[in-house]
């Protein structure tokens, strides 16, 4: 791959909330910013000074909607593209997952059927947004609660397809991974066997919670134990990836969240970052 | 906005239409789905507005205590989201007349600083005077300020913020 090295390492997504413990993480392999809340006339200093120090920063969209049956919209492929232009980004990335339909949106990413029709669909919109970018994209298989009837691929050879089609790149969600086989009674280290693995340009990790019986990747509970072993079997199949801890509320004392980063380094075989 | 464009697959289409009206606005669950999953997936996407609301508009939500979440999720159940903003100003428009006091001050504060119809994205203002519970807030060219009883720790107020909270939901 040509361009900007990917991300690697242990990074942390930069949430507002958190800025100032991103920022002195002394060791910090990357960060990623919500696309949709970056400001590009005023973007926060705290960004462009991880930016000006080297740290990779990649805009991560979340309601671009490249799994909806209408096209991507040229609007919010021009912020994604301008957001890394002004962040320096290695890559981009975004969901594979529908927001809105029929002009309504759903509130959150949902599922896309796994069926020829849907590939269809979501190779062109993701063609449609790379011809937009000045960077690579990568696109990230969501946690989901339901499935659509009559799937016609199972997910990993799903993503081997879309791949193959668009050339795109994988973000890899370990918490997904787990979250997805856990709430369907199956193995999330098969998916691993799946998935081509030399596509991943980084992954993300999270802790969610279980609730009414089903685990939810919510962003706001420690990483558990299995998604940290989950990291290992990752690790076991290729070399380490760069892997993102997500927190999105709930924010630990920094001591807790530095205890979280060194679980994923220690997971991975890579050096702390705290 | 959002230029309109023709579906590329028009089946597709309606079938997601189906579905997110069903989560979102009380339409019927479409054939071949898990209605217990599909479930507890809406709700979820209902906690998390609940959960972004309150962050757009901190002073309502705490006003309802523990109680916010059922009770704004109760009200979104059937409304679909126009994103955070509007999801808590459209819900403090709605109960406006019984809403707590300083939720009722949220409301005031911002209706100082933005035109909203409940319709089209809110508008700044450049002079506004709105009763609040105590007083008067006085808005000229963005900087407000309260006249009357109202406590002091009231002042430093600041509404939900549209330029940030605007649309966004994570």
């Amino acid at each position: 791959m040509t361009g900007p090295a990917l991300p690697s390492g242990v990074g942390l997504g930069w949430r507002p909330d958190i800025a100032g413990f991103v920022a002195e993480l002394p060791g910090l392999g990357f960060t990623e910013v919500i696309a949709e809340s970056v400001h590009l006339d005023h973007p926060s200093r705290h960004l462009l000074e991880l930016r000006d120090r080297g740290v990779p920063v990649v805009p991560h969209g979340v309601r671009l909607s490249l799994g909806g049956a209408e096209p991507v919209a040229d609007e919010r492929v021009a912020h994604l593209a301008a957001c890394a232009a002004a962040l320096g980004a290695p890559l981009v990335s975004e969901h594979i997952a529908f927001v809105r339909a029929g002009g309504i949106e759903a509130g959150h990413l949902l599922p896309v059927p796994r069926t020829r029709a849907a590939l269809k669909v979501l190779a062109a919109n993701i063609r449609r947004t790379q011809d937009g970018l000045p960077v690579p994209l990568a696109v990230e298989p969501i946690a989901a609660l339901f499935d659509w009837p009559d799937a016609e691929y199972e997910e990993g050879d799903f993503l081997t397809e879309l791949v193959e089609r668009t050339g795109v790149l994988l973000l890899l969600d370990v918490a997904n991974v787990y979250a997805n086989a856990r709430n369907r009674g199956a193995d999330p280290a098969a998916l691993l066997d799946r998935v081509p693995l030399e596509r991943v340009a980084y992954c993300h990790v999270a802790g969610g919670a279980e609730s009414g019986g089903r685990y939810h990747d919510t962003h706001t509970a420690p990483v558990p134990a299995e998604v940290l072993d989950l990291i290992k079997e990752l690790c076991a199949r290729r070399g380490p990836p760069g892997l993102l801890l997500e927190r999105d509320g709930h924010y630990p004392p920094a001591a807790e969240l530095r205890a979280e980063l060194d679980a994923i380094a220690a997971a991975a075989g890579l050096a702390a970052v705290t | 906005m959002t230029t309109p464009h023709e579906p590329i697959d028009a089946g597709l289409a309606a079938a997601q239409e189906a579905l997110v009206r069903h989560m979102t606005a009380g339409g019927p669950l479409p054939p071949g789905f898990d209605a217990d999953a599909v479930h507890a997936a809406a709700v979820a996407i209902l906690r998390k507005r609940a959960g972004a609301a309150a962050r757009a508009w901190p002073r309502l939500a705490t006003a309802y205590g523990p109680g916010w979440t059922e009770a704004f999720t109760a009200w979104a159940a059937e409304r679909p989201t126009r994103g955070s903003l509007h999801d808590a100003w459209d819900f403090a428009l709605a109960r406006r007349d019984a809403l707590p006091p300083p939720a009722a001050w949220e409301l005031a504060l911002a209706e100082t600083r933005w035109a909203y119809d409940g319709d089209a994205p809110p508008r700044r203002r450049t002079v506004a005077v709105r009763r609040v519970p105590g007083g008067y807030a006085v808005q000229v060219r963005g900087r407000t300020r309260v006249f009357g009883k109202a406590r002091a720790g009231d002042r430093q107020t600041r509404p939900g913020n549209p330029s940030s909270h605007y649309g966004l939901d994570q």
